[in-house]
């Protein structure tokens, strides 16, 4: 076994919580207190400008509501701002990296085990494994492997999918030569979705580690880099958590590509700014980061929230949570920002974006009790209350807008004009449309300012210029990019509202089912998707201009993305488009530019596996066939099985499914009569749970005659003729 | 093969129809297809091998089908093979089956060794070594610890958790929030 030993009294050494010497509370404090300053003061400015315009055309309740909904919205992007103004001021005068904190390149990682960990749930199991070889072979250069384990850490509930796991993962430590080095597990019962599945990690085997890494379906990480990682906690023995910041990578639609340059170009600034005032009390967001095992396994298992849901029950979005549990017991959580080499993939479509924000959605919005738990730091709070926002926001804005089109049919209604009068301030000599054109101004300043910022961060550095395809290129594309973003805001909009309101009153969202054509989403599911977003637009657009035709002007925007959401969809989800832009030089990336080996790697080898067709989805119950006719996957199955017999929690949660019991026979016979048609998706995992039938089912399935077989049996066994 | 086909009738092969050779020969072809011997003289051999045995049962068993005879004696002289190479004790084929099998594929059967499959011993000593060491690894040895979730303090937000609980508070807070829009809508509209 070539395990990476466990590393004896280190856990025990490390339970006591550490000094914080490093992060002197009244300077982050300061910190803190400067950066919200900031967003304040430009917050009750501009309040204060929209006060006294509600004041000039006359003061009502409706007044009063637009102006509270104004201020909180606008303290939102003067955060964003602030985030890209900090972050901007700090690049440029002069680099206060985290990482630089200490010399840790010398560190010895010698004494360190560290295990990288991918928990799944019905992936794409060619993509997981061939990240998974890319980080492998990136970490095997660097000499060190030997400090690594690797555990795939399945929560599959797809039948199919599971055995397609277990087979490729065989396939991939027969490859590499690392059995003993990757390990796979899948658990009985998906208790506790991703948190669970981490905790049933850690439960099993998170002793034998000093640290451990979480990385997701679609991650990759150079081995450098992991390497750093682990030197940077060995260095900082007070740090818990080392978050990175993953790279967008490997996007080929139009919509992907925009996301994944908006990434790369603007969020430099930002994370500076971000970490200004977070320091080593920053935010874990559930991949790409080193955890310290032992403080996490003590103080990181989350409790059941008290009442029902939407708030209570199990958390959902933990990573916000298990990092606020972190330093609530005296550990830091740094964001490692000037780290290269860590990747991810991101949605390719507007479509699956909103459907990954549902997800995202419920979970923050869970956040809204956490936030009040006691004991919690002042900057996990703000953490939390960020996140909930930047969903609440949506709603808030979208009341916003309804109750500024209230007053505009409440005086088309009425009749009566608006009699302005001189505002309040002295020395603001303009009209009221001026006045109203000004505040206009200052959101715009406030949304874009960080935009500009990160263009002219991007002027200073040559080399960054070239890797984004150059000044020109990378402007023309952050114009493009702020273009789109400002017509898929309002559907933005839309769809948080939905969602939050779907999570407030624990109602689930219906979508589609997937529907791509051969280049992106197809026009039927589009439409089916956006039916009601362009009726929206079309029908608030026509209220509008109805109403008051300069005002129609000021919504055109967010009405116009409303009533092109289809083709908006559809076009950006476009690989030929987003090719098209590649190749016209607009959102280039520097992962395009000059892709690092992982991800040449990688891409190399999904086209092939593509043009094998190794990444179709598989007929139904394909895994199953396998499971029962393959020798070697049956043999591969029944044997993981096996080992689960030496975890007593595992052989609980077996014997309360029914494996072993007489009646998965019963099953069986009926599978093997039948054929899997017969079967429920649960009565398919009881027998592919059962180490007992499945052998005897792999030789009654070859064994019997054809005729007592079901005709599925027999299509199956013709596959392995040649 | 040859013996038992010596006194049969044209068409005929140990008493059978030639077709039902076929049959049966497809389906032990099928399995060894399976096991990934891609090799055609090794794959005709061990599939000529397999149905001397059951001709051998043919006349004995005349009510059996030729492929279910032979699918039988496939499974037992790949068990039997199994046993001798791993020099397993006695127990269950379904068991021997599946250690065999991973032995296989774990010793690189399909891509080094098909020339050794099934073959009477001795067999090479770096073959037979990687079939009895052939243990597949999922995971390392288990270090069984026990995480246990500290309480949350939410202090008084939780007693808001528990106000849905109450009997007809859902209904009550919708009627409340009813009147309050009326009382907006009258408010707005009569200024």
């Amino acid at each position: 076994m070539r395990t990476a030993p466990p590393i004896a009294g280190s856990a025990a050494a490390q339970d006591e919580p550490p000094e914080m010497a490093q992060m002197p509370r009244l300077r982050r404090g300061w910190r803190v207190f400067i950066f919200y300053s900031s967003a304040v003061l430009l917050t009750g400015l501009a309040a204060w400008l929209f006060a006294d315009l509600i004041w000039r055309t006359g003061w009502s309740l409706s007044g009063a509501v637009l102006l509270g909904l104004f201020t909180v919205l606008f303290l939102l992007i003067a955060v964003g701002c602030m985030n890209g103004v900090f972050g901007f001021v700090l690049r440029l005068t002069g680099d206060r990296r985290i990482t630089r904190l200490k010399d840790y390149r010398g560190q010895s990682i010698q004494g360190a085990s560290t295990a990288l960990v991918f928990p799944i749930h019905n992936e794409q199991v060619p993509r997981v494994c061939e990240g998974l070889r890319a980080t492998y072979q990136s970490l095997q250069k660097t000499g060190l492997l030997d400090r690594f384990d690797f555990y795939i850490l399945s929560d599959s509930s797809d039948p199919d999918k599971w055995v397609e796991e277990e087979r490729r993962w065989s396939d991939l430590v027969g490859d590499l030569d690392a059995l003993g080095r990757i390990y796979y597990r899948r658990r009985v019962v998906n208790e506790g979705k991703k948190s669970g599945n981490i905790r049933d990690f850690l439960s099993t085997w998170g002793r034998r580690y000093r640290y451990f890494i979480v990385l997701d379906a679609d991650s990759v990480m150079r081995g450098e880099t992991l390497v750093d990682l682990v030197r940077l906690m060995e260095a900082h023995p007070q740090v818990g958590l080392i978050q990175t910041v993953p790279a967008l990578v490997n996007a080929v639609s139009l919509f992907g590509r925009m996301q994944q340059f908006a990434n790369r170009l603007y969020a430099p600034v930002f994370i500076t700014g971000l970490n200004f005032w977070a320091q080593g009390f920053g935010n874990y967001w559930g991949h790409n980061a080193i955890i310290r095992t032992e403080p996490f396994m003590q103080h990181c298992d989350l409790p059941q929230l008290p009442g029902v849901k939407p708030f209570g029950g199990q958390i959902l979005s933990h990573d916000f949570v298990e990092a606020a549990l972190l330093l609530r017991a005296s550990w830091q959580v740094w964001l490692a920002y000037d780290l290269e080499g860590s990747y991810e993939e991101a949605p390719q479509t507007m479509i699956e974006n909103a459907r990954r924000d549902r997800r995202w959605c419920q979970g923050n919005m869970q956040h809204g009790m956490v936030v009040w738990a006691r004991g919690l730091r002042g900057v996990s709070r703000l953490h939390l209350a960020l996140g909930i926002l930047g969903y609440l926001a949506s709603p808030l804005w979208l009341f916003f807008l309804l109750t500024f089109n209230w007053m505009l049919w409440y005086e088309a209604h009425t009749g009566l004009s608006i009699i302005t009068v001189r505002p309040l301030t002295p020395f603001l000599k303009v009209s009221a449309k001026q006045h109203a054109l000004l505040i206009f101004v200052l959101c715009m300043v406030m949304l874009f300012l960080p935009k500009v910022l990160a263009l002219a961060d991007l002027a200073r550095d040559r080399e960054r210029r070239r890797a984004f395809g150059g000044m020109l290129h990378a402007t023309l594309g952050a114009v493009a990019e702020t273009a789109f973003s400002t017509l898929h805001a309002p559907l933005q909009m839309l769809w948080h509202s939905k969602f939050v309101a779907a999570s407030l009153f624990s109602v689930g969202v219906h979508w589609g089912p997937q529907k791509r054509s051969a280049d992106g989403i197809a026009w039927s599911q589009a439409l089916g998707e956006h039916w009601a977003h362009t009726a929206i637009g079309v029908i608030w657009g026509a209220a509008i201009w109805r109403l008051d035709h300069p005002a129609f002007w000021w919504f055109a925007p967010v009405v116009l993305g409303m009533v092109l959401s289809i083709p908006l969809s559809v076009w950006t989800s476009r690989a030929s488009l987003g090719e098209k832009a590649r190749r016209l030089g607009l959102f280039v990336t520097p992962e395009e530019t000059a892709p690092p080996p992982e991800l040449a790697g990688l891409r190399a080898r999904m086209a092939g596996l593509e043009k094998a067709g190794e990444t179709r989805s598989l007929p139904p119950d394909a895994g199953l066939a396998d499971a029962v006719l393959d020798p070697y996957v049956n043999a591969i199955h029944v044997s993981l099985l096996r080992e689960k017999r030496q975890n007593p929690a595992y052989v609980q949660a077996l014997a309360e499914l029914r494996a072993g019991r007489p009646e998965v026979r019963t099953l069986c016979e009926k599978l093997l009569a039948h054929g899997p048609g017969e079967l429920q998706r649960d009565e398919k995992l009881v027998i592919l749970n059962d180490a007992e039938v499945l052998p005897w089912l792999h030789r009654q399935a070859w064994l019997r005659p054809s005729g007592t077989l079901a005709p599925w049996w027999q299509e199956q066994i013709r596959k392995y003729a040649r | 093969m040859s013996a038992t086909a010596r006194h049969d009738a044209p068409g005929m092969l140990a008493g059978r129809p030639l077709e039902e050779w076929n049959a049966a020969y497809s389906k032990v072809e099928s399995y060894f297809h399976a096991l990934r011997v891609r090799n055609k003289v090794l794959l005709g051999q061990l599939v000529a091998r397999v149905l001397e045995r059951a001709m051998q049962r043919s006349a004995r068993e005349p009510a059996r089908s030729a492929t279910e005879l032979a699918v039988e004696e496939m499974d037992r002289l790949v068990n039997e093979w199994f046993a001798q190479v791993l020099q397993a004790p006695p127990a269950g084929a379904d068991m021997l089956s599946t250690r065999g099998r991973l032995a296989l594929l774990l010793a690189d059967m399909p891509g080094q060794w098909q020339d050794q499959f099934l073959r009477p011993g001795p067999w090479p000593e770096e073959f037979a070594l990687k079939m009895r060491e052939a243990y597949l690894l999922a995971g390392p040895d288990f270090q069984l610890a026990k995480m246990t979730p500290r309480p949350l303090d939410l202090g008084a937000i939780a007693t808001l958790t528990q106000l849905s609980r109450l009997p007809y508070f859902k209904m009550a807070a919708s009627w409340a929030l009813f009147g309050l829009l009326l009382v907006l809508l009258f408010y707005l509209t009569h200024r």
